[in-house]
């Protein structure tokens, strides 16, 4: 049976929709996982907040913004600092957060003059910054707040400023995948085409879908630098306010990521007539792919050729040297979506590892389908996995190492399995063809730390010995 | 025909991720643009290259092409007539598999 239910999950049955076991002549027209609905009571799931997708996943890497959170203290400092994606002015966004600190009186009498009161205070804390994201939060959605209003009163009380307001509260959806949709729909609707930027090339692209985790977005700039394309801007990677409303004005899109960063990409072809490519810039032999897609559509066939050998020379030797050690490893991915059908094929064929098992926090049958057209047979996919279903995984399967969070990662570590960040990363970059070999090189230390052989054995024992 | 039709839809599922966009509309017209655009590089017909859609479709079927020729040594026994019903027969598949009997309940949805 190739839904399974497992052992833990008895008595909620209905989990049995969400786990699948790929077997020999299947595919997604037989089985696809439930995905992107409630979580079933009963099961502790590992999913974030959809405000949390809007400001933690997408809209707070926006290097040069005001991020304002409408709500208690605590809904911003737990979306503050906790991923890893710098910036070239000095990590701006890393360094700040900003929250209009809702109490108890604000929610009885409305807190939208403690919402302009924030705004006001922290343009005029920061007065070289003019640009502001606004967010709401289960509170403030809660008592009806008009945020939009108030925003429009700061602008025109200010006249320099600019401010982007997403209304997506904690509960909106079943997961941060709402959060993405919002703020990327959003700002589809309201602020593409807000202003023209200064073109430079007549090869123009948007990289849609590449946050530039721990440096992503640098290295993908590299390679389209040295191809003579300029990014009029990385959707949302080390990017301004501005050049993201300049977005209409390239010639192609390249996305990277899933559903509502193909829905930007969707609404750019139908309002401006701009194509849609999706690639995989993770994965050595995958960026060869992507660069020579984009390098077809421009013409650019010879400098994708160019930048390939360059960075082959670098970085294949390297790669090989790992490969000779992670050969035949096994591993899961729990991650969020798009990357488990981003890593699968590229682990397995840039470094002949085996993908065991793979979960999804909050992918749509969208990124199922894309994971299992590309997976092993035999390998177990689950949607929005919970902790005692991971256990179970490891109970029936081998697993030499885990991408997943922190917190799962911090239980699995309790196993004596090690574990990469599989959302921040270890030691990235991991895009492109160096940060292929980044990840190799984390999970080679993973599974081959010396720490693990020390890790079962109590000290008092080993101190009498 | 049959066995070969298979082989290269294995490889598309595996390879290729315009199949599956986010909705029946999308994924329809990358199948029909981008396949066709393949079978014309694989019978070395002549490519006009006209619209934005026609140079996006022609870069994914200029990697598909040589991935079936590099992978597919079957491939050069067929003449234009054969090559052509591969493509219409591997077109099917791959409507069928990602459109028709898709069980991804956000394909038909008319809003975002």
């Amino acid at each position: 049976m190739p839904l399974k239910l497992f052992c833990c999950d008895e008595c909620i049955p209905e989990r049995q929709n969400h786990v699948y076991i790929k077997e020999e002549g299947e595919d997604t027209t037989q089985y696809l996982p439930l995905s992107n609905i409630e979580t079933i009571p009963g099961s502790l799931s590992e999913r974030g907040c959809s405000y949390c997708g809007a400001k933690l996943v997408i809209g707070g890497v926006i290097k040069d913004c005001i991020q304002m959170i409408h709500g208690p203290v605590g809904c911003a400092y737990d979306t503050w600092h906790t991923k890893r994606y710098p910036s070239d002015n000095d990590n701006f966004q890393l360094k700040y957060v900003w929250s209009s600190d809702t109490k108890e009186k604000h929610i009885v009498f409305g807190a939208e003059k403690q919402l302009k009161k924030a705004i006001k205070e922290a343009f005029k804390e920061f007065p070289k910054i003019k640009r502001m994201f606004v967010y709401t939060t289960c509170t403030t959605a809660l008592i009806g707040d008009d945020p939009k209003a108030v925003c429009r009163e700061v602008e025109e009380e200010l006249g320099d400023v600019d401010i982007f307001v997403v209304e997506c509260p904690g509960f909106a959806g079943v997961s941060q995948s709402k959060g993405h949709h919002e703020l990327n729909i959003g700002w589809m609707r309201d602020k593409i085409g807000t202003l023209e930027p200064e073109i430079k090339s007549e090869y123009t692209i948007n990289v849609i879908g590449d946050y530039n985790i721990q440096g992503d977005t640098y290295v993908l700039q590299r390679y389209f630098d040295k191809m003579g394309i300029q990014v009029i801007a990385h959707f949302t990677g080390n990017v301004t306010y501005d050049q993201l409303r300049c977005m209409h004005r390239a010639k192609l899109n390249v996305v990277n990521c899933a559903r509502s960063a193909g829905y930007i990409a969707n609404e750019l072809k139908r309002v401006y007539d701009i194509p849609r490519m999706d690639v995989d810039t993770w994965g050595f032999d995958y960026i060869k792919v992507a660069l020579r897609k984009i390098g077809a559509f421009f013409g650019l066939e010879d400098k994708a050729e160019e930048v390939i050998a360059d960075e082959v020379a670098k970085y294949e030797g390297k790669l090989n040297w790992y490969k000779e050690r992670l050969k035949g490893k096994k591993v899961c991915i729990w991650t969020g979506g798009p990357r488990l059908w981003h890593w699968t094929k590229a682990l397995e064929d840039d470094l002949g590892m085996e993908v065991v098992a793979m979960s999804s926090k909050f992918g749509h049958q969208e990124d199922f389908e894309k994971v299992i057209a590309r997976g092993r047979v035999g390998t177990i996919y689950i949607d929005d996995g919970n902790e005692l279903e991971f256990f179970e995984v490891l109970d029936n399967i081998h697993a030499d190492i885990i991408f997943t969070g922190p917190r799962v990662g911090d239980l699995v570590k309790k196993l004596h399995i090690p574990y990469i960040n599989g959302h921040a990363y270890h030691n990235g970059p991991y895009m492109g063809f160096e940060g292929a070999v980044n990840m190799a090189r984390d999970m080679y230390n993973g599974i081959y730390s010396p720490m693990w052989s020390l890790a079962g054995k109590d000290p008092r024992v080993v101190q009498e010995l | 025909m049959n066995e070969k039709i298979e082989e290269v839809t294995a490889l598309i599922q595996k390879q290729c991720l315009w199949q599956f966009f986010s909705r029946s509309w999308d994924r329809e017209e990358n199948i029909e643009g981008i396949m066709t655009m393949t079978g014309k590089i694989l019978n070395g017909d002549k490519i006009n290259l006209v619209t934005p859609a026609d140079k996006a479709f022609y870069s994914d079927a200029k990697f598909l092409a040589a991935e079936i020729q590099k992978k597919m040594p079957w491939l050069f026994e067929l003449d234009k007539s054969g090559v052509l019903e591969l493509i219409e027969g591997v077109k099917e598949r791959l409507l069928y598999i990602a459109v028709k009997k898709s069980r991804n309940c956000e394909l038909n949805l008319s809003n975002y």
